[in-house]
């Protein structure tokens, strides 16, 4: 199978990164019937909270265990306790108590991660670029689509997701704040492409793919103006480099809808809680625009 | 519970069952047993219709019918069109819910499901709305930053040169919403504001040059 490994980051948190990863994987699996892995790399494991109800959730990674903690912890003292067959969750459990998405599959993150930075820099480059590749890179075969949901900052986990990706999204809501840290995103993932080069497989090189623009508003000038700047931008970063040509800014935006809010509450991706709400109706555009281009049809 | 702890449940129960058959009995454990066998009689009727439907590319079909992406895109002329060009069969119905339910059931019928799924997703693919701005898009942006750095007089100066029209195609591919009865002095100035800031906004986060 030819899977797609994708990095969503962005290190201005609040952009609507678990939404999108949340949401495009659940689309993705729903209508296109694509297998696909959600990887929770962030501590605050809001994907894994989100798809699997806090009490499900802190039973599955009790101690971080069944975790991707796990990975790392076993990457900082030299074991092999990660056993991926027992720590992927395998679908959404609806209301009914039974399962729905079958081919979404999720490894969930758990707090303890956030103890993974302090010690993480014992580890010599590569080794610690490589620890979710060499952990997860086999599973990954298996997966038309996988998705890591990255912390928002840009520190080891970070590095390490976009050491695995085939490519980087970015999740960017649109105001000028998520503008100037778009740009040292764009200078900080050039930085580490140089210096992951001689480590890299061929042909795989991190790099920004996409960005998707979320909590986008129709009301007056004011997100029009900013995904203007938004353009502008991008296109200043083509011009100098640091972003490729092909990346694109995917449309639709994805509105603001208070739907997705609420279906955070009920633990279920927006197409099965409100499939008729225009966020349930956005998610299913960009998801068709993000197929088209990760499967390169125009 | 997943359906695989359903299917470990009844294997443990059926294996309970097939033990001590030959020894149970009793009016309560039967009425119980009657229960549970009507019960799994209308399981295994819709446990049948879903993998039937799912082996022959009918369940997604109905999914993405029902799909948010059909309440935004579906109309009643495309079932019509792709009714006739995958099955060559005419749509009955008046009304698009029953269009939706005649079209997979006509579709069913003639075994085109997967042509009907290919169909539904091109055409849900085509229909989604992408603002292009134009093919001048990526000069009219190109300008209005040169706009935004110019002093005022300069500005003046450019701005005199432009017609009403070409101003207000540099505010409308650069997000400035006006109405028409908007006038060149006011969009002037909102051109001004706007392209200002973008130029500053821009600039300020150019990423510094290490030489």
């Amino acid at each position: 199978m030819s899977s797609k490994v994708l990095a969503f980051i962005n290190f201005k948190g609040g952009v609507g990164k678990t939404a999108t990863v949340v949401n495009i994987g659940a689309t993705l699996a729903k209508l296109h019937e694509k297998k696909v892995l959600i990887v929770d790399l962030d501590p605050q494991s809001n994907s894994s909270i989100w798809l699997m109800r806090p009490d499900r959730w802190r039973e599955h990674v009790s101690k971080g265990r069944r975790s991707t903690f796990q990975i790392f912890d076993d990457a900082l003292h030299g074991k092999a306790r990660f056993d991926f067959d027992e720590t992927v969750v395998k679908g959404v459990v609806t209301w009914t108590g039974f399962t729905d998405l079958p081919r979404l599959h999720l490894l969930p993150a758990a707090v303890e991660l956030l103890r993974v930075e302090d010690r993480i820099h014992e580890l010599r480059a590569p080794v610690v670029y490589q620890i979710l590749d060499s952990a997860l890179g086999l599973h990954f075969k298996e997966y038309d689509y996988v998705l890591l949901d990255c912390p928002p900052n840009l520190y080891s986990t970070t590095k390490t997701a976009i050491f695995s990706a085939d490519g980087c999204v970015v999740p960017y809501v649109p105001d000028y704040l998520s503008l100037s840290g778009l740009m040292v995103l764009a200078e900080q993932i050039g930085e580490m492409r140089e210096k992951f080069a001689p480590y890299l497989p061929p042909r795989r090189k991190p790099n920004i793919a996409a960005v998707i623009v979320s909590h986008y508003r129709q009301a007056g000038n004011v997100f029009r103006l900013a995904v203007n700047e938004l353009e502008l931008s991008l296109s200043q970063l083509q011009a100098t480099g640091l972003l490729p040509d092909r990346a694109v800014l995917l449309q639709p935006y994805i509105r603001h809808c208070v739907r997705v809010a609420e279906s955070t509450s009920e633990h279920l991706p927006v197409i099965l809680y409100a499939p008729g709400s225009i966020g349930a109706q956005d998610y299913c555009d960009l998801t068709q625009r993000f197929v088209d281009l990760f499967e390169s049809k125009k | 519970m997943n359906y695989s702890d359903l299917s470990s449940r009844l294997l443990h129960l059926g294996e309970r069952l097939a033990k001590h058959a030959g020894k149970i009995d009793g009016e309560t454990l039967g009425r119980s047993a009657r229960r549970l066998a009507a019960q799994l009689d209308a399981f295994e009727e819709h446990l049948n219709s879903y993998l039937a439907s799912r082996k022959s590319g009918e369940l997604l079909l109905e999914t993405l019918i029902r799909s948010p992406a059909a309440k935004r895109h579906l109309t009643f002329d495309l079932l019509k069109h792709g009714l006739r060009e995958i099955a060559g069969k005419r749509l009955k119905s008046e009304d698009l819910p029953a269009a939706k339910r005649e079209f997979v059931e006509l579709i069913h019928e003639a075994g085109k499901q997967e042509k009907g799924v290919e169909f539904l997703q091109d055409a849900f693919a085509q229909a989604i709305h992408v603002e292009a701005g134009g093919k001048d898009k990526a000069h009219l942006q190109r300008e209005f930053v040169r706009l935004g750095q110019l002093a005022d007089e300069e500005f003046a100066q450019e701005i005199g040169k432009r017609t009403f029209g070409e101003l207000r195609r540099v505010a409308g591919v650069n997000g400035i919403k006006f109405t028409d009865k908007t006038t060149k002095q006011r969009l002037t100035a909102l051109i001004r504001r706007y392209a200002q800031r973008a130029a500053v906004n821009i600039a300020a986060t150019r990423v510094p040059s290490h030489s």
